[in-house]
């Protein structure tokens, strides 16, 4: 849940959330110089953009070549074979996978969005004695590889019957998130105080002030919260591979893992097959990322720039 | 105050942490041991039902496996079998190949299924850590003639003196070679005897092609790492003794074996741009590399055949046995077999079921309709491979017919001539670490991180530790 | 004790019943396991230190370990140097700013099963896109999948694809750091180098120290796309190059059920990465300039 070793690199950032201050712009370079300068800018964007994307795009092609084309890196198809994808969704549960990802990813990021803010608040808004210290272990328990603990909550869950469902992926996130803690604690903190104090003597209880005042403030903190667990829970491998066994609870990667064993390097070389259920399991990140990228991005950009 | 009772919570979570690792299945009470458990073999009296028939089992009830799936004919035919012989058993079949975290975990919380699928080299494993119910009584109970099964098949399911499971399909291996890129090469399949190894050397390099992008053919593929145990036999050795208690891995004939080998497959490119063609075969589909002329010869598995009666029943495939190297017919059997787990809730079910899908009529139902669904969807039937010999007999005798294409014709008949040549993984109480080890090792040759020698060295003292470990 | 007290113990119940039961505890528990023999089925088995003594003794251990050491140390400065480029590069880009940021975060969204997939094939020797291009320039085109001496190098350069996240963080960090410093310098005439090098950078290395530690931790402990390209179900069994830590304690304890021994090969891994962060604190403290605003 804090460091998850299933992550790329940095994508579970130590940050502060606060909006980033884009400071002004130096003034740009006028005359020749400037412009030969701007072009040489470009063209570098360019060449590394294409370094980025062409992989990408190189999918997708390769997706919808016939299968002794896949590998010609030819850029368009020829001719398109557009029953790859029919295959894939024919010979394999890619739909019942997909919907297991979303209620899995929508469990994880609400149970963990509900509890970090709570935990968050009482950082945030109470004083008590040791408070600074247990706030440091929060953090210090950020730095804690997955691995240390992945053994012994295994046999949890198998003692409780649990390890063959998909109950272990999600559950973890009802007890709060360090990250997610840090990054709401400090937003809550910068919550006008006079606010709560207003309504503590309109005879609020103090989960109300959690509740109906912090909360409803908030929002775009608990996005970024929701959007970058639920990423994380998208995206996980190695939770599917050491809880799930029946194929029909498979979360999307654990199903496309089980795609290249069963049709790729491990079975029957229908790499157009893998290509094609590859494609399925990356298109709805990116739509993800074109509707909410903003807050991804936001939540990326601010880790580091603290602390 | 609060320091102190943060501290009673860590070790009450320490100690309940430890206490959940702590109970194995030794200490379930769910299944017992094994001698109270009943197959159906006593109780029958009991029943009302009991009849003249002293064979006459209640099989009732509701069971599960684990392993299978109920995809091909094959197995439809045999589960409806199983139906019709106890219409009054409620059968679920979980589908999914055997998986071993699966298993063990479901064995660990007590709620193992009522049988389980499993190939016959991890049998052993298994009835070593006592996850298996012994079969003796079950097949007392149902009167399963265990003779009438492969001896090999057999000796893998038999752990210390008793039989763990009713072996199923059985799968050989044999050559099979690029009739046209012998001839290209101006070689006869005779040219490719595998007894004689610095012939298939000499073959190989023949039949060995570069050009622009690399290799353009592989001249003779020994199939290693998978197919190791069958060159160490053909040397005269074997890796793992008959009672799967002592490992040979670093046997004289183990090396030879492994240098041989390792040579093919330097002499064909090296293990690097070897795999990396290999990888780019189209092995299931149309353009196979046999079509696209892209391997001399290989030891394969007989399942292949079907494979390329269904995608390229013309391709220019010659068949031939695999040989020692004194000329003596010899392959490398593998399959699954049924087992009952220690724990299962309906013993006499499993068993009568077990029973049931392995019986030779179960088998002729299966070979029929295999037969029947190939005719339909075009493709040659060229038999149905078990380890129940009575059942290939009657196969092959009945059911099978020639597909009047000579290539898959005459492969058919050098399957059937190496059926009794097989030898298996013994029962090992850790097959899967000595399998790891010898896989590993001989990876490591061909990778040229190490000598045949100090890999198989290597592996030899990992093989005898894991048995050890097992113990 | 006072009700805002109890409340505040309240609030923070989840995190504290979750850090005792599901941190905690287990840390503890593989210390206590670590010292056991425990197969899931049989009962455990108390065995000493035996577990310690088998994990120096393991030539997969070893060999998984000098792989994530390499990998790690391969990596992390590769991808610092490359992200801080084009966090320059993204901040003089102007109106294309928007784009080119979303062009190089892109891969950062791609599952990493995903990117282990296409990388695959990428990598290939034969018909691998990477090779492709490379042999258009005359460049050399190692097997990057087969062969042992390319395996690893080929890993990184899977990993440096995914570099968005890094360059995005010090890109914030540029963004923050004073126009007016900049141009103070300017007016000073230091060159741009001397301006980049006693200006930006010192303001900037925090969020490139945090870099370094998050990247550190994260390769350390790399595991989905390796596991994807080289293990689970495959005919050939997984070359011992990509043999990475974290993969080897999972088939240890998930494949083979050696668990006691898979919670020894955890500690270690813990008290490694703690030994290694411990350092890079020690180290930064002489390094890391931390503004007193």
């Amino acid at each position: 849940m804090s460091t998850d070793m299933t992550s790329v690199p940095a994508t579970a950032p130590l940050a502060a959330a606060r909006e980033v201050t884009p400071a002004p712009t130096s003034p740009s370079p006028r005359g020749g110089a400037g412009w030969a300068r701007r072009v040489a800018v470009w063209l570098t964007c360019g060449v590394f953009a294409v370094i980025f994307v062409y992989p990408l795009v190189w999918l997708v092609s390769a997706s919808l070549k016939p299968r002794q084309d896949v590998f010609n890196n030819k850029l368009i198809p020829d001719p398109f074979a557009f029953g790859n994808y029919a295959k894939v969704l024919e010979e394999l549960p890619f739909l019942q996978w997909t919907l297991n990802s979303v209620v899995v990813g929508m469990a994880a990021a609400i149970a963990v969005t509900l509890s970090s803010a709570l935990v968050a608040f009482g950082f945030a808004y109470f004083q008590f004695r040791g408070k600074n210290a247990l706030f440091a272990l929060v953090l210090g328990s950020m730095m804690l590889p997955s691995a240390a603990t992945l053994i012994p909550t295994y046999l949890i869950w198998n003692y409780l019957g649990l390890a063959s469902t998909q109950v272990p992926l999600w559950a973890g996130n009802l007890f709060g998130s360090a990250f997610y803690i840090f990054l709401l604690r400090q937003f809550f903190r910068g919550l006008p105080r006079e606010i709560f104090d207003a309504a503590r003597v309109d005879g609020s209880g103090f989960f109300g002030l959690f509740w109906r005042i912090a909360l409803p403030m908030s929002k775009p903190a608990l996005a970024i919260t929701f959007i970058l667990e639920f990423q994380a829970s998208w995206v996980d491998l190695l939770k599917p591979l050491v809880y799930l066994r029946d194929e029909s609870l498979f979360t999307l990667p654990r199903g496309l893992k089980s795609v290249l064993d069963q049709f790729g390097q491990g079975g029957q070389r229908e790499w157009e097959v893998v290509m094609a259920a590859n494609v399925l399991v990356v298109l709805p990140m990116f739509l993800l990322f074109a509707v909410a990228g903003k807050y991804i991005m936001q939540g990326i950009s601010v880790s580091g720039s603290k602390e | 105050m609060r320091a102190r009772s943060l501290r009673v919570l860590g070790c009450v979570a320490a100690i309940s942490l430890a206490t959940a690792a702590c109970g194995g299945v030794g200490d379930d009470t769910a299944g017992g041991d094994g001698s109270e458990v009943s197959f159906g073999g006593e109780t029958t009296g009991g029943d009302g039902k009991a009849g003249g028939s002293d064979n006459e089992i209640n099989v009732t009830g509701s069971m599960t496996t684990l392993g299978f799936s109920v995809e091909d004919e094959i197995a439809k035919a045999r589960v409806a079998e199983v139906k019709q012989a106890y219409p009054d058993l409620d059968l679920k079949v979980t589908s999914g190949a055997f998986d071993e975290q699966q298993f063990l975990s479901a064995v660990a919380a007590g709620k193992p299924p009522s049988a389980v699928y499993l190939p016959r080299s991890e049998l052993g494993t298994y009835a070593a850590k006592g996850a298996l119910l012994p079969l003796d009584d079950c097949i007392e109970a149902q009167g399963i003639d265990m003779s009438l099964y492969r001896e090999s098949a057999v000796s893998q399911v038999t752990y210390d003196g008793q039989i763990y499971g009713i072996p199923e399909f059985n799968s050989v291996r044999l050559v099979l070679a690029n009739s046209n890129a012998l001839q290209d090469a101006g070689l006869s399949p005779d040219d490719i005897d595998v007894s004689d190894w610095d012939g298939v050397m000499a073959a190989s390099k023949q039949l060995y092609q570069t050009g622009g992008s690399g290799i353009q053919r592989i001249g003779f593929d020994p199939k290693i790492p998978e197919f190791f145990p069958l060159w160490v036999a053909a040397a005269g050795g074997e890796l793992v003794s008959e009672d799967g208690q002592t490992a040979y891995l670093d046997s004289p004939e183990a090396v030879e074996a492994l240098t041989y080998t390792v040579s093919l497959v330097d002499a064909n490119g090296g293990w690097s741009d070897f795999k990396t063609f290999r990888d780019t075969w189209d092995f299931f589909g149309d353009n196979n590399q046999f079509v696209a002329d892209q391997l001399g010869a290989f030891p394969m598995e007989d399942w292949y055949l079907d494979v390329l009666a269904d995608v390229s029943p013309n391709a220019p495939v010659t068949a031939m046995p695999f040989k020692d190297r004194e000329g003596n017919l010899l392959t490398y059997a593998t399959g699954q077999a049924w087992s009952v787990p220690k724990g299962s809730n309906n013993p006499t079910a499993a068993c009568a079921f077990a029973a049931t899908m392995t019986s030779t009529d179960a088998w002729m139902a299966a070979a029929e309709a295999s037969k029947a669904d190939r005719k339909k969807s075009g493709g040659a039937y060229l038999g149905t491979w078990t380890a129940n010999k009575e059942a290939d007999e009657r196969i092959f005798a009945e059911v099978y017919e020639p597909s009047g294409i000579e290539s898959l014709d005459q492969a058919v008949k050098v399957l059937q001539s190496l059926q009794d040549s097989a030898i298996v993984d013994p029962p090992s109480p850790a097959a899967a670490e000595v399998k790891k080890a010898w896989e590993d090792a001989v990876l490591r040759a061909l990778q040229g991180d190490q000598s045949p020698e100090e890999a198989l060295q290597q592996a030899q003292k990992e093989a005898t530790e894991a048995i050890a470990d097992a113990q | 004790m006072r009700p805002e007290t109890r409340a505040a113990y309240g609030f923070l119940s989840p995190w504290v019943i979750g850090f005792l039961g599901l941190t905690l505890g287990p840390v503890i528990a593989t210390f206590v396991m670590s010292f056991s023999d425990y197969d899931v089925l049989s009962s455990t088995q108390w065995v000493g230190a035996e577990n310690y003594r088998d994990a120096l003794d393991d030539p997969h251990a070893h060999a998984a370990l000098k792989n994530t050491f390499f990998y790690t140390a391969l990596y992390v400065p590769l991808s610092i140097g490359i992200a801080l480029g084009l966090a320059l590069l993204l901040q003089s880009a102007g109106r294309l700013k928007g784009v080119f940021r979303t062009v190089i975060y892109l891969p950062v969204v791609t599952p990493p099963v995903a990117t282990g997939v296409l990388f695959l094939q990428l990598l290939n020797g034969q018909t691998g896109l990477i090779n492709n291009v490379l042999g258009t320039f005359a460049l050399p085109t190692p097997n990057w999948t087969t062969d042992p001496m390319w395996i690893k190098p080929g890993i990184v350069i899977m990993s440096l694809w995914s570099v968005g996240s890094v360059t995005l963080i010090l890109f914030a960090a540029l963004a923050e750091v004073p126009a007016h410093l900049r141009e103070a310098a300017l007016v000073d005439g230091a060159g741009a180098w001397r301006r980049f090098y006693h200006i930006t950078l010192p303001m900037i290395s925090p969020a490139i120290f945090f870099s370094v530690v998050v990247n550190t931790i994260a390769s350390l402990q790399l595991f989905s796309e390796v596991y994807t390209m080289y293990f689970g179900a495959t005919t050939t069994p997984p070359p011992e190059e990509a043999l990475f830590y974290v993969v080897y304690l999972f088939e240890q304890a998930f494949r083979d059920f050696e668990m006691g021994y898979a919670a020894a090969l955890s500690w270690l891994l813990f008290l490694i990465i703690m030994a290694i962060t411990a350092v890079q604190l020690v180290v930064s403290r002489r390094l890391v300039h931390y503004r007193s605003d």
